[in-house]
């Protein structure tokens, strides 16, 4: 109802800024102490530690083989014919503590995460 | 005992934003992230604003800081972003990787999980690991980034301020973005500007100049203590206990008006203990005498009269008010519509029009007939979201109002929220409202609920009192109870308290119109009410912060009242006058393209008189609702130089001098001279309430009334009937008969407060049938206005001098206008 359009300014990002920014990113990314010092702390540990609950890939396992990440709505099927923007659902898991738990969410189709696992799948659909 | 005070009460909201974005304000929870680091643990959103990365990727970099947790609120909840593997948490290293054949997925460290050559062997395509932070930003579908709406309300903050806010930090973690930009002890304050990027600008820009005034009103206030102060005493119809006494007041600044709260004192003697108690100011009568209603029932030293003391009590509600409302505009998005918003910061909006279907007549019941001009007014502002409204001197501006007010109610979007900066204005629109018939609450200051009021059966107070009072009701028995004893018991008045409350909401609640004052649009009663369409008369006499106050209620309606030809808001501290705070948000809206609709009928003065002030003023656009016959005084011989044309300036070469109080001026010679005028009208037929005398300074104003009470020629009662008053206080009115002392008479000084042309505006518009100027035009004519209204006087052969019975024109020399350079 509050509907409101603003003409708006474009805004510049100083391109100074932007670099000194970058590097100071790239400094974060890359920091190589801490990397250094993960791969120490690591070493004695056991380097596999994903525990998975198990009705995580259970289930859901036949309605879904072969469709790698999929909504589960019936009009998936329209939206691939479409192009469309919407979105799919996938199960986020998260740790808390020692528990593992599942979370529901949306992801946009076109996201990087949806379309690589799409590609793929197509490649492995070709062979 | 009922304080009636809201010094508790925290204004503005801003406890509900404490997860909002540090750098911009924005708060949706799907939107932000808390950086983890337990230092820091501040809230930050995934928008860019004008930055290339977005807010908490900025955060991070510039702090350092590695780690994040989301909201509670957010779609995976309060959870700390860790690999599922390792528990790293540098959200730097961290990325996304899903299952091979479903729709899982789970957060994994780039270094050194990625690699464990196990995880290949399970379900996990490693191959498509997704970083969490892609284009600086984080991944969208983790963390919202704030819709396009909000992010045009949010703080527009630069690289360059986050860079020093995350500098300020270091030291200290608590550091705002005010802090950034308040101004040393010495600085002069930022001056306010035309158009902001945001509401946290303005309140940037405000907060300061709010800060100095209400700090220079305390001071001077504080200061006003009086000692040796005698009193008598009374009793008023509440049973509560009143002092009458003379507070003098040395110089313009200081005005006592009721609802003031003053201390009184009595420091003991022999027979009596020290006594205090606090009051409040209930009315100030003619012989300047102030009625203080005392809180304290018990233990008054009733038998003296002698030796008191009174102190102001100064009270900071009306700026806490004004602060508050500018932080819950930038802080509530449903403070204002969008479009109020960006309009108010002077962005540009694309025009919007209010889709209401239009009343078939724009008048209203029980009121006069609307003009052309009143008309298109109120077709006009029924349209539009924001309008301004400008009424030159009697023009109608409470008739238009209250036609609106009433069309407006009718529209049905719920109850319509009018006010004025000034009790009075409130009063007379309040009056005007309810004679169409709509359902009118006026709200006054619990300060003010035992000051009289021409509109006292429509304040809240009243209605609570008698609203219902029959036997069974409660309320009326404890109110009768509290009446007889002065007090209740704490249940009973605990009892009473929650009753009273209930019944104030119900009333409120039941009505269309809510009247009150601006700052009193701020009162704790009003604070879950929200009002989509608001009205405010006498804007132009409004501080901006002032008029935010009712706004922020959920405006999406606003009309503005007022003349920005005439005198603006009073600004005691001359620092945060030259920054700007003397301008009305009217002003600003002026300047920024809004085109206030004129009402151009003039129903008050003289002819004669509306035509330099319609020339001068409003482009000659003011036509007359009133002829010359009308305006005619008929069977007062008064000598009019000119007949038919009441009016002149009476040519004035006597001294001015600086008052005792070292502060004002006064010129004896005009006021001898307004003495004899003033006695010409009387003896001509006029009464004294036909006439006003005034004049911009106070030591005149003071001199002029004791003059004419020692010297007068006729009975000392007519004289002190006759109201003497500044120009300032002269804003609103009327009267039949105007006298204008303009005191300043020097070569080389100024002319003070003459030059400022919306003053001379007002002091020429006041009056109906004629008026009279006393001045001298070799010091007046330097300045460019006043030189065209005295060629103006002299061209009608208006301009006069020599003894009142024998008037013959002017030849006296002008001296050349300065020009003015902008
Ligand atoms: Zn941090
Ligand atoms: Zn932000
Ligand atoms: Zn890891």
């Amino acid at each position: 109802e509050d509907e409101v359009h603003v003409k708006q300014k474009v805004t510049e990002v100083d391109p100074l800024e932007e670099a000194n920014f970058d590097q100071e990113l790239k400094a974060v990314v890359q920091a190589r102490e801490s990397m250094e010092q993960r791969r120490q702390e690591l070493r004695g540990r056991p380097t596999l530690n994903m525990m998975i609950p198990m009705n995580v890939f259970e289930g859901s396992a036949k309605d879904h083989h072969g469709r790698g990440i999929s909504g589960e709505s019936g009009d998936e099927a329209l939206d691939e014919d479409t192009g469309g923007n919407r979105e799919v659902q996938v199960r986020v898991l998260v740790k808390r503590g020692n528990k593992q738990q599942t979370k529901q969410m949306f992801i946009p189709r076109n996201s990087s995460l949806v379309q690589s696992t799409k590609q793929k799948e197509a490649a492995e659909l070709q062979e | 005992e009922d304080t009636g005070d809201d010094d508790n009460y925290e204004y503005g909201k801003g406890d509900f934003t404490e997860h909002a974005c540090r750098y911009c304000g924005v708060s949706n929870p799907a939107c932000v992230v808390r950086c983890n680091v337990p230092s820091c643990r501040k809230w930050f959103c995934n928008s860019r604003g004008n930055t290339s990365g977005s807010h908490i990727v900025n955060h991070l970099v510039r702090a350092k800081h590695k780690e994040v947790c989301l909201h509670k609120d957010s779609p995976l909840g309060e959870t700390i972003l860790e690999c599922y593997n390792c528990g790293c948490r540098n959200v730097f290293l961290l990325g996304f990787i899903s299952a091979k054949t479903e729709s899982v997925v789970v957060l994994l460290c780039r270094e050194p999980c990625l690699s464990v050559n196990a995880l290949k062997d399970m379900n996990w395509d490693l191959s498509q690991w997704c970083p969490l932070i892609d284009d600086r930003c984080f991944l969208q579908w983790l963390v919202k980034i704030p819709s396009e709406q909000e992010q045009l309300r949010a703080r527009q903050i630069s690289a360059q301020q986050i860079n020093k806010v995350e500098e300020l930090w270091k030291t200290n973690p608590d550091a705002s973005f005010e802090d950034l930009e308040k101004p040393g002890v010495d600085d002069e304050p930022q001056s306010v500007a035309l158009k902001y990027e945001d509401a946290y600008q303005y309140q940037n820009v405000f907060a300061p100049l709010i800060k100095l005034e209400a700090d220079y009103d305390k001071m001077m206030k504080e200061s006003q203590s009086k000692d040796n102060v005698t009193i008598r005493w009374d009793i008023g119809l509440n049973k509560k206990r009143v002092a009458y006494f003379v507070f003098p007041k040395e110089d313009n600044e200081l005005r006592l008006v009721p609802g003031d709260e003053l201390r009184l004192r009595y420091s003991g003697d022999a027979a009596h203990p020290a006594w205090q108690s606090v009051g409040h100011v209930i009315k100030l009568t003619a012989q300047e005498e102030v009625a203080l209603e005392l809180r304290a029932s018990q233990g008054v030293p009733v038998d003296v009269n002698h030796g008191f003391s009174v102190d102001f009590v100064w009270k900071s509600t009306s700026f806490d008010r004004m602060q508050g409302a500018m932080k819950t505009f930038a802080v509530d998005e449903t403070s204002v519509s969008g479009y109020i918003y960006h309009h108010l910061l002077g962005h540009e909006v694309e025009v919007q029009m209010v889709r209401n279907a239009l009343p078939r007549r724009f008048g209203a019941p029980g009121l006069p007939e609307l003009n052309a001009s009143q008309v298109f007014a109120v077709k006009s502002v029924l349209q539009r979201p924001i309008s301004l409204i400008q009424g030159p001197p009697g023009t109608g501006k409470t008739v238009t109002s209250a036609a609106l007010v009433y069309h407006m109610a009718k529209q049905g979007q719920g109850q319509v929220l009018v006010c004025a900066p000034s009790n009075v204005a409130v009063d007379q629109l309040a009056e005007k409202i309810s004679a169409t018939g709509l359902k009118v609450v006026r709200l006054c200051a619990k300060s003010r609920e035992a000051v009289s009021s021409p509109v006292e059966h429509l304040t809240l107070h009243y209605q609570v009192r008698h609203l219902d009072t029959s036997d069974k009701s409660e309320l009326h028995k404890l109110q009768q109870l509290k009446d007889e004893q002065g007090e209740l018991s704490s249940s009973d008045e605990k009892k009473y308290k929650a009753l009273k409350r209930a019944t104030e909401r119900e009333i409120s609640q039941s009505a269309d119109v809510i009247c009150c004052t601006c700052v009193g649009a701020g009162d704790p009663r009003l604070a879950n009410f929200r009002f989509r369409q608001v009205l405010i008369d006498e804007s132009t006499q409004a501080t901006e912060p002032e008029c935010l106050i009712p706004l922020v209620l959920g405006a999406k309606q606003v009309v503005l009242v007022g003349d920005h030809c005439q005198l603006g808001p009073v600004i005691m501290c001359k620092k945060a006058a030259r920054a700007g705070l003397a301008q009305s948000l009217f002003e600003r809206l002026v300047l920024l393209g809004v085109k206030p609709i004129r009402l151009q009928v003039q129903y008050r003065m003289h002819p004669c008189l509306s035509e330099f002030p319609s020339n001068s003023f409003y482009e000659g656009t003011l036509q007359n609702g009133v002829t010359v016959n009308e305006r005619q005084s008929s069977g007062i011989d008064f000598p009019w130089p000119v007949p038919n044309r009441p009016m002149f300036f009476y040519v004035q070469m006597g001294q001015e001098e600086i008052s005792a109080s070292g502060t004002s001026y006064l010129n004896r010679t005009e006021a001898a001279n307004v003495e004899k005028i003033v006695t010409t009208f009387l003896k001509s037929g006029v009464v004294p309430s036909q006439i006003g005398v005034i004049t911009p300074y106070e030591g005149q104003r003071a001199y002029i009334v004791n003059y004419m009470s020692r010297n007068g020629a006729l009975r000392q009662q007519l004289y002190k009937e006759i109201e003497v008053a500044s120009v300032d206080s002269f804003q609103g009115r009327e009267k039949d008969y105007i006298i204008l002392s303009c005191v300043r008479s020097n070569e080389h000084q100024g002319i003070g407060f003459l030059n400022d042309p919306r003053r001379l505006n007002v002091a020429l518009t006041r009056a109906r049938y004629g008026i009279v100027i006393l001045g001298n035009p070799k010091v007046l004519s330097k300045q460019p206005l006043w030189n065209s209204l005295l060629t103006h006087y002299k061209e009608h052969e208006c301009l006069v001098e020599g003894p009142l019975n024998n008037l013959k024109q002017s030849m006296v020399q002008f001296q050349k206008p300065k020009k003015i350079y902008n």
